[in-house]
Order: C-alpha cells, then structure tokens, then sequence
C-alpha cells in the first residue's frame, strides 16, 4: 500500500500534518508515503483531481481506495489506512 | 477512567494557553483536540499582531505553543468529543441537537452539589472536576441552494490554501465581508477571472471553483442544553468566562465577546483559569 500526500510549502494545515505524517511512516514502514508538492508535480494534483490540500489518497496495489482532505490526528490516519486496506 | 482537575476541549490558542496557565497552577490537565492543534490560525501563512514575533506563520506559532504546553505537563489527546454529563447525573444528562433549547435556561446543578463531568469522546471517557470549552468557531456552509447549484465543482473555505490549483482558471467567491474582499485579492494575482457573488446569487456557470466567504458559526451544536447558548450559538459567558453551569468555562472565540483575536483567546484562557 502507498499514501500520496499532497501538500504544498504555503499551506498551513499541510505543515501542521507533516510530523503526523512523518510519525505514521516511523509506526508503519510496511506503506510507503510519497510526498507530493502540489506546485512542483502540477500534473500529478490533477491526475488526481486534487481540488484542496492536505489531501491524504491511499493507494492499493497502485489503484485509490480511499482520500481524506484537510489535517488529521495520527488515530484518524491509521484508522483511515486500515479500512482501506481491508 | 483517567482524572483530571481539568479538561478543556479544543487546542486552539485559548486552549492551549489555559493548559499552561494551568498546569502552572499545579493542575493536572487535559486538553482534547479532534484535528491538530492551533485552530484556526494554522491557516494564516503571516500573523504580525502577535507580540514578541514580526511575522509568523500561524502552523509555526501553533507548533512553539504546543511544545511549551507538552513540555509543562499538560497532556493532549487528538479525540473527538461526543458528549459531556454530569459526574453524578444520568447517562444523558442533557438533551443534545435540541433548538429548542437555545438560551432557555437549563436545570444546571444547584451551586455547590456538582461533583464534576464525564467527557466521552470517540475513543475513551475521561472524569473532571473543571471544563473549559474552548471549540472555537468554523467556517459557515454554503446555503442549500448555492451547494446545490456548485454541483461536483470544489468548495472551499480557504483561498490561502486552495487558490493555487486553480492557477489561470475562472473562480468564484461567495461573500460580502473583510474576509471575502481578502479571498478575492489573493485570488486575482492567481485566477484567470474572479467573480464575487452575495450568498443568494447564482454561481456562474464557468467558474471552477467556489470559494466562501460567508462568515463563521460556533462549534458548539453538542453544547446545546448543557450550557446556554445565544441565538448565533455563542456560549454565553462575560470576561470571566464562567457559563450558565458550574465549573464549565467558555474561552476563545466560542464565547460571546467583541474582540475576537490571538490574544483575546490567550486572556480568556489565563482568566479561566484564574476563576477555577
């Protein structure tokens, strides 16, 4: 499984999630998180459709079974994560 | 079930600055967060009416605020709150999502007999002997009709967040006040047209985006009947912060003030305390 984080380097919410983000990955090094910087990837926000950040689009075997947008608890993520996986 | 002298609910500035306040008292105290601490201001990119900082971003303002709280003793817990009783009242000791109930007063408990509160929240239940709310306000929806008439466009409430995936593309705001007139500023150094509309207009039919800026609503839908609230929601609290019920504090842009800033939350969170 892989988590697409799309942020950019002006969103507020975006910074407050990096360090849930970054714990995430620490508790669950079996999901790879990929950073994407929304003004640097532009093509990516939109394959994706992403219409606002932070947007959290959980992949699984490369096809999106679940999105989140805006700024979660470490709880929310790992549930959200796991429900998707199921 | 963990205790606590206090809990406050919501880690925005009021709440964060009341757990130092009182952890530094001597309290053990909880602070319950359903999203991430700082509350509204971590979408502000430059604040520069904090005092002691010419220029801060909200996120990084809320991050030094949160360490210096962690590290003082007070706890968080990133839960959200699904309802507050009386210690010693039964299992719904108000009634939730009742309008009715909007600034009648409730049967609160007789001064003196309180022997404190339960917090559930989605994840455990918590005992207390003080509550400070401090929820904060969020931004108000859209009407039905306009929701209605944006389809499976985006809506956003935030322009400082989400105007740059619309780089050259026709956008829409929604509002009438200081807030909208800024969405639009920043909006036209980014879109290719930005149209302004009143919240009864139509939505123009090649904007790809609706941004709103009609004003915010206090948090406190789970608050009615528990504590009196006015008619926009308001908790109804003077500058001591004491509500309508013993040992439960209004903080922050929640309650009912004038003023509403970073440091006017920050006092009402020093002053709630003060009052305990």
């Amino acid at each position: 499984m892989e988590l697409l984080d799309f942020y950019a380097d002006w969103c507020g919410p975006c910074q407050m999630l990096k360090p849930t983000l970054e714990e995430f990955e620490k508790a669950h090094p079996e999901i790879k998180v990929k950073r994407v910087n929304i003004d640097e990837e532009e093509d990516l926000a939109s394959q994706y459709r992403v219409s606002s950040i932070p947007c959290l689009v959980v992949l699984k075997d490369g096809k999106e079974v679940a999105r989140e947008v805006g700024v979660m608890p470490l709880k929310k993520l790992e549930k959200l994560v796991a429900k998707a996986g199921e | 079930m963990k205790k606590y002298d206090v809990i406050i609910i919501g880690a925005g500035i009021a709440g964060m600055t009341a757990g130092i306040y009182a952890v530094r008292a001597g309290k053990s105290v909880l602070v319950l967060e359903s999203t991430v601490q700082g509350g509204q201001i971590i979408n502000t990119l430059n604040i520069e009416n904090w005092p002691g900082d010419l220029g801060i971003s909200g996120a990084d303002l809320s991050q030094k605020i949160y360490a210096q709280a962690t590290k003082l003793g007070v706890q968080f817990e990133f839960e959200e709150v699904v309802a507050i009783k009386d210690a010693t009242g039964p299992a719904a000791a108000f009634p939730p999502f009742s309008s009715s109930s909007m600034g009648v007063p409730q049967a609160a408990s007789p001064v003196g007999s309180f022997n404190g509160f339960i917090i559930q929240t989605d994840e455990a239940e918590y005992a207390c002997q003080n509550v400070i709310l401090a929820v904060g306000t969020e931004p108000r929806k859209l009407s039905e009709k306009q929701a209605k008439d944006a389809g499976k466009r985006p809506i956003s409430y935030c322009a400082t967040c989400d105007g740059a995936l619309y780089k050259g593309k026709p956008v829409v705001v929604v509002g009438s006040g200081n807030t909208a007139k800024h969405e639009m500023k920043y909006l036209e150094n980014i879109a290719s047209k930005v149209y302004h509309i009143h919240h009864d207009d139509p939505i123009p039919e090649d904007a790809e985006a609706v941004f709103v800026a009609i004003g915010r609503v206090p948090n406190t839908e789970f608050l009615k009947g528990f504590v009196d609230l006015d008619s926009q929601g308001y908790i109804i609290a003077g500058e001591d912060c004491k509500t309508s019920r013993e040992g439960v504090f209004a903080i922050g842009d929640c309650r009912t003030k004038s003023v509403r800033q970073l440091v006017t939350a920050a006092s009402d969170g020093a002053t709630a305390v003060s009052a305990l």
